[in-house]
């Protein structure tokens, strides 16, 4: 086990394409650490580099003590599993994950017994002497784990290893995978596109955005006190709701409405009296957006909106609105209407709402919980 | 009704238009390989028959008996055989190594490189002819068989090259990576995991090597003379200006197709493994 550490590592492709942007951070000894972000934002990138099958530009990657930027992959006691699994076709089951070991150099009876234990830790010992070919994804996708784990390396660096399996397996590995690196305390980097996955699996999670690392922080962190509005609105589903609003005093004008702000808001957020009488962009989470009517939260704001669709998942009613307040764009960027067109929101009401499509709805904003940005450099205001 | 049953019968109707045509290109195919075995079991009085018959009237040997008992026929498959092999055996070695590097390390360099292998089959073969002959002639190696194994396999290597660059482009490159990661140096990938994924790419690239050897007549004509003639020169001179051995040089040509039909037969599956590959994710 080991920590990986990047310290201003860039990537350029050719001349022109900037793909990694001094990217810096440690990853702890033993820590389960995901890069997430949407596509080609350079977490599969960052990864590749940490394996050594991408070359850096500049900077520095370590593995433990030792930089290991000209070191070949082989050598840098890593594993790694692939978005495809990459399991090689003409190898058996048993094989695919002694492969490692053979290459190793390691003894027959050692590599029997330990592919035995991993196939007996992954549930695999029936099909050991099958073909790739001959297995589920789901049986596919624990070989690639097996093939990982019978080494015990510094680190396990997985690329979206779970992207090609249905949403029920999905689910189903994820909790094998977060259990299996607990269990084995091994340092894991895991990158996936899936803020689900982000949240439920990391110790700590990488947001990536156009080569730029946007906030490293534990999932709770991201959600609660994201650094910007793009982590904002890339973590929680459905997103966060953003508009452009007015502070005035201690209140704050969302299009024709108001929403008065208590005064925890201030006390957690000293530097946001600075931004009085300015524009800021304010987020609203669904779930802080209930149907007024038929509400159990105590403390909150009413304001009104239109519904537009109504969406019942059984325990909840997504329900979405047309805020009277500016749209506000998460990736920044700027059409010509962001700040003009109106806003649509998305509330998270409670599954008694009788709120049809067509209805102005009173809304029961959590104001307590508001998200705050400046509208220029669009980092949270604490 | 009658619309529901128009409607019913159509497909049928269409099934059975493209199964008539299927049959009728693969006997467009078969057909003169049907004659030329047909011929070769007929008498010698029924090959020249006029009007010429399609089927043998009575099946006789005679025409392999013959064909086995001419001196230098029997040596002349022998060189074919060497020959053809070699021919194969030199492509791969250099087009399968030549052709992963071409796809898997894409430069400038290495995409011409293939494009320079793809002009050369648009040469005409003869126009190669006589600088072929010039160029063993000075390295002493007219009519010899490590002549003409050079000449066939430069014939051979830029077919070979673009097949195996057509089924390298077709292996993840994850494939590769996860051995590096694995242990591997690139040379232990391209060894442990890429050949062998690439067998059945390899096994059709072979045979066509093979084939385009085994059935060369034109270098072979140009190239050699006594010591290393190969069998298509030898079935060719059957039909001299002493006369025209038809039955003998069919027999000759029906005993020179089977080594390819069995060779096709036997590689089969890797054949088709290799034509569809990378058709279907696995």
């Amino acid at each position: 086990m080991a920590h990986i550490t990047l310290d201003k590592v860039n990537k350029v492709y050719g001349d022109s394409f900037h793909a990694i942007h001094d990217l810096t951070f440690d990853i702890r000894d033993g820590e389960f650490m995901v890069f997430v972000g949407p596509s080609g934002c350079g977490k599969s990138t960052a990864l590749r580099m940490i394996a050594g099958l991408e070359s850096i530009s500049s900077g520095e990657v370590s593995i433990g003590d030792r930089v290991v930027n000209g070191v070949d992959p082989k050598d840098r006691d890593i594993a790694m599993v692939f978005q495809s699994y990459a399991l090689y076709p003409h190898k058996t089951v048993r094989e695919n994950i002694a492969f490692p070991l053979r290459m190793a150099g390691m003894k027959s009876a050692e590599i029997d017994a330990k592919v035995d234990e991993a196939a007996r830790i992954l549930e695999l010992t029936p099909h050991l002497d099958r073909k790739p070919a001959h297995l589920s994804g789901g049986q596919r996708q624990r070989v690639a784990m097996g093939r990982a784990i019978v080494r015990k390396p510094k680190a396990f660096l997985m690329d979206e290893p779970l992207s090609n399996l249905d949403a029920k397996l999905r689910v189903q590995m994820r909790a094998e995978i977060a259990g299996l690196q607990r269990s084995l305390g091994v340092t894991t980097v895991y990158v996936t596109h899936d803020q689900v996955e982000a949240m439920t699996m990391g110790d700590r999670v990488t947001v990536l955005k156009a080569g730029r690392l946007q906030q490293v922080d534990t999932p709770q962190n991201l959600y609660n006190r994201p650094a910007n509005v793009f982590v904002a609105a890339f973590i929680g589903s459905p997103s966060m709701n953003l508009f452009e609003a007015q502070l005035d005093g201690e209140t704050l004008r969302l299009g024709s409405q108001e929403i008065p702000l208590p005064a925890p808001v201030f006390e957690t957020r000293p530097s946001l009296r600075s931004h009085a009488g300015r524009p800021v962009i304010v987020g609203i989470r669904p779930e802080d957006i209930d149907d007024a009517s038929v509400t159990e939260k105590r403390a909150f704001a009413e304001i009104s909106a239109p519904v537009t669709l109504v969406e019942s998942l059984g325990a909840e009613t997504l329900a979405h609105l047309e805020i009277d307040a500016p749209q506000v764009d998460a990736e920044g960027v700027d059409d010509g209407t962001e700040g003009r067109r109106p806003a649509s929101a998305v509330g998270r009401f409670a599954p008694r709402t009788q709120v049809r499509p067509g209805d102005r709805a009173r809304l029961a904003v959590t104001a307590e919980n508001l998200h705050f940005f400046d509208r220029d450099t669009r980092l949270s205001i604490w | 009704m009658a619309d529901r049953l128009t409607s019913r019968a159509n497909p049928d109707v269409g099934k059975t238009v493209i199964n008539g045509l299927a049959l009728l290109l693969v006997l467009s195919y078969a057909v003169p390989y049907v004659y030329l075995v047909s011929t070769s079991l007929k008498p010698a009085a029924d090959v020249q028959q006029i009007p010429p018959s399609f089927f043998p009237d009575r099946v006789t040997l005679e025409n392999f008996e013959t064909a086995i008992g001419t001196a230098g026929l029997p040596q002349a498959f022998l060189n074919s055989a060497i020959v053809a092999v070699l021919t194969t055996v030199l492509s791969l070695l250099i087009a399968v190594p030549a052709a992963y590097v071409a796809t898997s390390y894409r430069r400038p360099l290495t995409v011409s490189f293939l494009l320079f292998a793809l002009v050369t089959r648009m040469v005409p073969p003869v126009s190669l002819g006589v600088p072929l002959f010039q160029l063993l002639k000075s390295l002493g190696l007219l009519d010899t068989t490590t002549g003409l194994v050079l000449a066939h396999t430069s014939n051979a290597v830029p077919l070979a090259l673009l097949l195996m660059a057509a089924f390298f482009e077709n292996v993840p490159k994850d494939l590769e990576e996860a051995a590096r990661i694995d242990g591997c140096s690139r040379f232990q990938a391209f060894l442990h995991i890429i050949l062998p994924v690439m067998r059945g790419g390899m096994a059709i690239t072979a045979l066509f090597s093979f084939i385009a050897s085994w059935n060369e007549f034109l270098f072979a004509l140009l190239l050699t003379s006594q010591n290393s003639k190969t069998a298509p020169i030898v079935i060719a001179e059957f039909n001299s200006v002493y006369g025209l051995a038809w039955g003998p040089m069919t027999a000759a040509a029906v005993l020179y197709s089977l080594p390819v039909i069995l060779v096709t037969l036997v590689l089969q599956k890797q054949i088709i493994g290799g034509l569809t590959f990378g058709a279907v994710k696995g």
